[in-house]
């Protein structure tokens, strides 16, 4: 009996304890809330307070880097007075819920963390104001303090139509190979070039017996899935979205070639559930060690470079997109656009940009990524000067080999603006080209058979 | 060992084998819930690991912690579950005795609207609720909540109470009862198993609905089908959260399940022999 | 003539004390769908494609002819049929089988029925995923583990088109199987002993016994949960989106999850509602063919 309750003492003794430890990270944060220096902020020449008392509603997806901003949004209230309210949504209902918002023009939601590829129709429907003219109102903002121009262009130009800037990038990302260096090393392989070193690379190393996979890509159908990753081939086959009377073609040549190219070597080399894979699946499945090499977004990294998580670091290296047969390396334009909602009134909206301008400076980027307290790093900062800065590059060194070259060569010469067609339409283009590659590569229909369909299917929605 | 007894053997062995396919998924899902995130996704996959509580502590007291949208969670499914059962209750008993004129098409139409099919309704909700500032609110999700759960629950209860016996609710009329003091007093006592059942399965419903729950709830009401969401980020999934979340999840609903254990299973079978009794 | 006159002013009372009791149930019934209804009938006759701002016109039957040309509309229903048909009797027979066993083991019943609540209970979105990732993923997925050791090989579960169907009618058929079992139960424990005594002197098989005694008492319950299974079918989507997406390709769109990829993943409203009111008029019209069954004999 004794000993029992001997036991249940202890038991509760641990309960508290662990109580105690839990705790401790808001302790943390709130002293770090203390001791905040709002010094940096206040060097700009306007008026923080001007909306004082206002409310800013921001919708946000669960990420570590959001995360990171909303730990620090107690400055920003101090700041200026306003309130912010965070919202998480799924990644998968974002989209969804953003839009029923602003086509109903309720105003709730302030800002989001849009899908760049929705600013033209945002434009279109002139759900979101344009942003050139808070950047030229000296009122609202310090051009020197806030330097739009060291955005990072790729991303910037993402986020504009007609030369109008609708959003800004609070975050980014580019699409790089990935590649077991211990493997490569091992065989004295070298990073792709081309599209044939990928096969090469590939056929080296693959052993599926032994559970190892010599290259995947996605495979899940939808405009944000497979439609992140085709599209690069494509136009590294020097393939266009439209012909010469500005018409959407998406059955040139140059883009069966590709699918034919995508579809091959992903029955080849990749897993076969990688056809319903998403990049968490990938990203997952490289850290087990299975996969030799993979193509998708930098910032993969917080997985498989993560001790917790992956049994693969250390031994990786990374290096920007292969040249395709045209010559061509072409990598995604993929940020977190943040617009500002046109349906609020003018005081909410002059509020929102103040936060916008806030998130988005360079400040506050250093303080998410280098100078974060807290655990998770960012490796997708918006600034090209945080990008040549030593101490951000101190801070993702440890990603793994060439981590640092790969990224930067790709986020400044890699990227093209035309690697996905920017129309309003794009969302039921981007569905449906997702589902006919997808249906390519699981052998419902021929590379060519896939693509001319799509056309057909477009030109309907189109029309 | 006789014949018999090796058969009834051979039976156990039967439904426990089918047992363990069925509990294999949920089995698998409780063991994730003390992994590592390492240890989720090991190849061959580990059955025994040195198990951790953290992915419990991170769900519940962590700073991603799911104990409010718990809460919320709570209380959208209790007072739906209430409200559905105060209007559902007395308008089946309606429907199931009463002479009402048009009770057919009435009946019809409280059937049809179980069945529109809820992708259709998020638009008309959304707007509706916009204009009267019931979204990301309490009441806003309640009353979208009993879109669905009232006619359920009507048609569930209507059956059970064709079922009652008349002749007792008739006794208490001849004793001078009016009508509401009969079926308070010696109706709704009987259909003890009925409502158990009913509320089991609204509350139920309410609990996992995520569809509407997504678009109505905002930052201020979220219930705890949105919110485990979270776990699910873009740069990765934590399964180890994502299961504990979602077995904790499960809790409130077996307690429920259990307490109204035996009057469930009285429920069910009082459905289940409609139509044999009175034949 | 005096009877008449009293049953006549006991009516009116009878009458006033029903609308009492149903009034409110049908008040907010009517508010909370008839009108949203309305709305989606007035969306699916219109031309509403946010992407194309400024072409919103009524065009009144144009949207149900789309449907009517669309070969991907047609394949959604068609697959929405099988995947219905596939899953009500799977858990139908599953579940019957299932407690028809149980029955004879009264001592195991108590932890069973709870143990039985516990897929329905958990969140559906979580159900596909756990599916989608930990059960059936090629390689690693315990599913595919158990085929590899059972010696029936290793397969591409969600990926295969034809394997797709199947994984996600099994997944629906895992959930929901339980609660068949337990409404099918409850309805096995009414039938009196007495009844398989007689027939047992009669010396019928035990075959014979299930389809002139069990069945027959049964019916009733069988005709109600097939109900219920099919409606809950029809409108199925958390597991399927989260599972496969209804990919691959569009290998697993049920009508539902066209409806809903149309109208919020292509942002074409009014095309995607006419998918939701084609998908009412079917629930409506099957689920009142079963419900005359019902009344039936």
């Amino acid at each position: 009996m004794n000993d029992k309750r001997d036991q249940r003492r202890k038991l509760l003794k641990a309960a508290v304890l662990g109580a105690g430890t839990l705790g401790a990270p808001w302790v943390a944060r709130y002293a770090y809330a203390q001791a905040m220096d709002l010094g940096p902020y206040q060097q700009a020449k306007i008026n923080w307070r001007q909306a004082e008392g206002t409310a800013v509603n921001v919708a946000v997806i669960a990420a570590s880097y959001f995360q990171n901003l909303i730990d620090i949004t107690p400055e920003f209230e101090a700041l200026t007075g306003c309130k912010v309210n965070y919202e998480k949504v799924p990644p998968g209902q974002i989209r969804q819920k953003v839009v029923l918002d602003l086509s109903s023009k309720t105003g709730n939601i302030s800002t989001h963390a849009g899908d760049p590829m929705y600013v033209p129709l945002y434009a279109a429907n002139k759900w979101c104001d344009v942003l050139d003219d808070y950047l030229k109102d000296p009122k609202l903002t310090d051009a020197a303090w806030f330097d739009f121009q060291d955005l990072v262009p790729a991303w910037r130009e993402a986020d504009a139509i007609d030369k109008k800037t609708y959003a800004l990038p609070y975050q980014g990302e580019m699409t790089i190979q990935i590649y077991r260096k211990d493997l490569y090393d091992a065989k004295g392989l070298k990073p792709a070039e081309t599209f044939d070193d990928i096969v090469k690379n590939a056929k080296a190393l693959h052993d599926p017996d032994k559970r190892m996979y010599g290259f995947c890509l996605r495979g899940m159908a939808g405009a944000g899935q497979n439609m992140y990753i085709y599209p690069s081939i494509m136009r590294a086959y020097g393939g266009k979205w439209f012909d010469a009377n500005n018409k959407i073609r998406v059955n040139g040549p140059e883009a069966v070639a590709a699918l034919d190219w995508y579809v091959t070597n992903h029955n080849m080399f990749a897993p076969k559930a990688a056809q319903n894979w998403n990049w968490p699946d990938i990203a997952d499945a490289f850290s087990e060690g299975t996969i030799a090499c993979y193509i998708d977004g930098h910032s993969g990294v917080a997985v498989i470079a993560n001790p917790q998580k992956s049994k693969v670091v250390g031994k990786i290296g990374y290096a920007r997109w292969p040249k395709g047969p045209s010559g061509k390396r072409c990598t995604s334009i993929w940020n977190w656009a943040m617009p500002i909602n046109a349906a609020m009134p003018q005081k909410s909206r002059v509020a929102t940009w103040l936060w916008l301008q806030w998130a988005c400076s360079k400040e506050t980027q250093a303080r998410t990524s280098y100078k974060f307290t807290g655990g998770a790093k960012r490796f997708d900062v918006n600034r090209m000067s945080l990008w040549n800065s030593p101490e951000y590059r101190k801070t993702i060194g440890d990603a793994g080999h060439n981590f640092l070259e790969a990224s930067l060569e790709s986020l400044t010469q890699d990227t093209d603006i035309d690697w996905r067609p920017r129309v309003p339409q794009w969302p039921a283009i981007g569905e449906t080209m997702g589902k006919l590659v997808q249906a390519a590569l699981v052998g419902q229909m021929k590379p060519k058979q896939a693509l001319d369909e799509a056309q057909k299917q477009i030109e309907r929605i189109l029309a | 060992m006789s014949r018999k007894s090796l058969r009834s053997w051979a039976l156990v062995a039967g439904a426990f084998l089918v047992l363990a396919v069925w509990t294999v998924p949920l089995a698998w899902t409780l063991l994730t819930s003390f992994k590592s995130d390492r240890d989720v996704l090991a190849y061959p996959p580990v059955i025994f690991f040195e198990p951790t509580l953290a992915n419990y502590k991170e769900v519940l007291f962590g700073p991603t912690n799911v104990l409010g949208n718990l809460v919320t969670s709570v209380i959208i499914a209790v007072v739906t579950t209430l409200l559905t059962m105060i209007i559902a209750v007395p308008a089946s008993y309606a429907f199931a005795r009463l002479k009402v004129h048009g009770k057919k098409p009435l009946g019809f139409y409280v059937l049809a609207t179980q069945f529109v099919p809820p992708i259709g309704l998020i638009i008309p909700y959304f707007l509706i609720l916009n204009q009267a500032r019931g979204l990301d609110t309490y009441w806003g999700m309640v009353l979208i909540y009993l879109t669905f759960s009232l006619p359920f629950a009507i048609w569930l209860m209507i059956s059970y109470f064709e079922d009652i016996p008349r002749e007792m609710e008739e006794a208490a009329l001849l004793d001078r009862a009016t009508r509401l003091q009969a079926f308070l007093r010696v109706v709704l006592p009987q259909a003890r198993g009925a409502i158990a059942v009913t509320v089991t399965f609204v509350f139920l419903n309410a609990w996992n609905e995520f569809l509407f729950a997504v678009v109505i709830a905002g930052a201020k009401v979220k219930p705890v089908t949105v919110a485990m969401f979270n776990y699910i980020s873009v740069e990765q999934t934590r399964w180890g959260q994502l299961t504990a979340a979602a077995l904790i999840a499960m809790i409130p609903v077996i307690v429920l399940g259990i307490i109204a254990q035996k009057d469930i299973a009285k429920g069910l079978s009082l459905g289940a022999v409609k139509g044999v009794s009175r034949r | 003539m005096e009877g008449v006159d009293r049953i006549r002013a006991a009516e009116a009372p009878e009458r006033r004390f029903a609308w009492g009791l149903l009034g409110p149930g049908l008040l907010v019934l009517a508010g909370t769908t008839t009108l949203p209804i309305f709305y989606l009938l007035w969306q699916s006759t219109q031309n509403i494609n946010l992407a194309l701002p400024g072409m919103d016109r009524f065009i009144g039957a144009g949207n149900y002819v789309r449907l009517w040309e669309d070969s991907r509309f047609w394949d959604a229903l068609q697959l929405t049929f099988v995947y219905t048909g596939c899953t009500v009797v799977m858990q139908l027979v599953l579940g019957l089988g299932m407690a028809l066993l149980i029955l004879k083991l009264p001592r195991a019943q108590g932890p069973l029925r709870v143990m039985a609540i516990l897929p329905i209970v958990l969140a559906p979105v979580v159900v596909g995923m756990i599916w989608r990732t930990l059960m059936l993923t090629q390689d690693y997925g315990i599913v595919d583990l158990l085929f590899r050791k059972l010696g029936l090989g290793s397969h591409n579960w969600l990926g295969d088109p034809k394997l797709a169907v199947l994984s996600v009618i099994g997944i629906h058929t895992w959930q929901w199987t339980p609660f068949v079992f337990l409404y099918l139960l409850a309805a096995l424990s009414t039938i009196p002993d007495d009844m398989y005594e007689a027939a047992r002197i009669d010396r019928a098989n035990a075959w014979r016994r299930f389809t002139r005694i069990t069945l027959p008492m049964i019916r009733p319950a069988i005709v109600m949960v097939i109900i219920i299974r099919m409606t809950v079918a029809l409108s199925a989507f958390a597991a399927i989106y989260a599972a496969t997406g209804g990919g691959p390709g569009t290998a697993t769109e049920i009508l539902n999850l066209f409806a809903y990829r149309v109208s919020f993943a292509e942002l074409d409203l009014g095309y995607g509602a006419a998918a939701a009111v084609v998908l009412l008029v079917l629930t409506l019209v099957v689920s009142a063919g079963l419900f005359a069954m019902r009344r039936g004999r």
